[in-house]
C-alpha cells in the first residue's frame, strides 16, 4: 500500500477557524514573537486543522503519520491574521510525487476572511517514507 | 514601523538571534499549533524513529526564525512570503541560531529578499535545520 495518487487535486471540506486571543498568546510565547499581534506562522494552526488532520484521517490516501517528515513549508501573506477574526481554511492535495521508498505529498491550504478574500496561502510538503 | 528601504544593504547580515530549545516551549508549541504528533512529545516514539529523543517541530523552528525576521523587518505586516526547507532535526536543550542575509532589493516594489537559515552546533559540527530558504519583506 502506497500513497493513492488518484487523490491528487482532492480538496477537503473547508474548516472554520476562530483566531482566539489566548491561543495566539500561547503561540507567540512558544516562538518568542517580539512584535505583538498574531505571529505570521500562527497560520499553521488553521492549516493543520484543515489539512494534516484530514489527510491523516483519510483512509483512501493511505498516509501513516509515523512515516512522515516535514520537508518544506511556504507561506504567502496578504496581511497578518487578526485576533478575534474567523477564517475558513481549505486544503487541497496539490501533488503526490516521487517513486520508490520516498514520496512527496504537497498540500496547499488557503485561509480566507469572511468576504472570501485570501489572507494566507500555505504550501506544505511532507516527505513520506514507504517500506519497499 | 517597517524597516526603511534606505536602511537595507544587499549582502549585509540582517539579523541573528539565538534561542535554547526546551521541552516546555515545544509542548506549548504543540498545544498552540494543534500539531500533536508524538514524535515531538514522546521520547520512545522518537527513538523508534531513529532519533535520540524528541524532535522539535519543523514549524516551531520556522516560527522562531519568523520571529527573528519580523523583529528585524518591523512587524508581521512586513512579511510577504517565506519558503523554507527542513534539512536536519533539532533536539531538546540545543541552541538554535536563526539568521538572515539580504540577497536582493527591489527599489520599485520596495521589498527585500533575504536568505534565511537556522543552524545548530552539534558534536563539534554545524548542522543546518533550515537552509536554502528565503523570505520576502515589504520595506517603508
Amino acid at each position: 500500500m502506497g500513497l493513492n495518487e488518484a487523490l491528487q487535486g482532492t480538496s477537503y471540506p473547508p474548516v472554520t477557524f476562530v483566531v482566539q486571543e489566548q491561543r495566539v498568546r500561547a503561540f507567540a510565547a512558544a516562538v518568542a514573537d517580539p512584535c505583538g499581534g498574531v505571529p505570521p506562522t500562527f497560520a499553521t494552526a488553521p492549516e493543520i486543522a484543515a489539512g494534516l488532520t484530514n489527510v491523516i484521517a483519510d483512509p483512501e490516501l493511505g498516509l501513516d503519520l509515523a512515516s512522515v517528515l516535514h520537508g518544506e513549508q511556504e507561506y504567502t501573506w496578504t496581511r497578518p491574521l487578526r485576533v478575534g477574526e474567523t477564517v475558513t481554511a481549505e486544503a487541497t492535495i496539490e501533488s503526490i510525487r516521487g517513486r520508490g521508498s520516498t514520496r512527496f505529498l504537497t498540500l496547499r491550504t488557503v485561509l480566507r476572511e469572511a468576504s472570501g478574500e485570501t489572507v494566507v496561502v500555505g504550501r506544505s510538503t511532507l516527505i513520506v517514507r514507504e517500506d519497499g | 514601523m517597517s524597516r526603511r528601504f534606505e536602511d537595507v544593504t544587499v549582502g549585509a547580515k540582517a539579523f541573528e538571534v539565538s534561542r535554547v530549545v526546551t521541552r516546555e516551549d515545544v509542548k506549548a508549541y504543540a498545544d498552540a499549533s494543534g500539531d500533536q504528533n508524538p514524535l515531538h512529545q514522546d521520547d520512545e516514539v522518537a527513538r523508534a524513529a531513529g532519533f535520540p529523543g524528541i524532535v522539535a517541530h519543523g514549524m516551531y523552528t520556522m516560527g522562531t526564525l519568523a520571529s527573528g525576521l519580523v523583529g528585524w523587518a518591523g512587524g508581521a505586516e512586513a512579511l510577504v512570503r517565506m519558503k523554507v526547507q527542513f534539512r536536519a532535526p533539532v533536539f531538546m536543550g540545543e541552541t538554535i541560531v536563526c539568521g538572515g542575509t539580504v540577497r536582493s532589493v527591489d527599489p520599485v516594489a520596495h521589498t527585500a529578499t533575504l536568505d534565511v537559515w537556522v543552524r545548530v552546533e552539534r558534536d563539534g559540527t554545524t548542522e543546518w535545520p533550515i537552509r536554502k530558504s528565503e523570505a520576502e519583506v515589504r520595506l517603508a
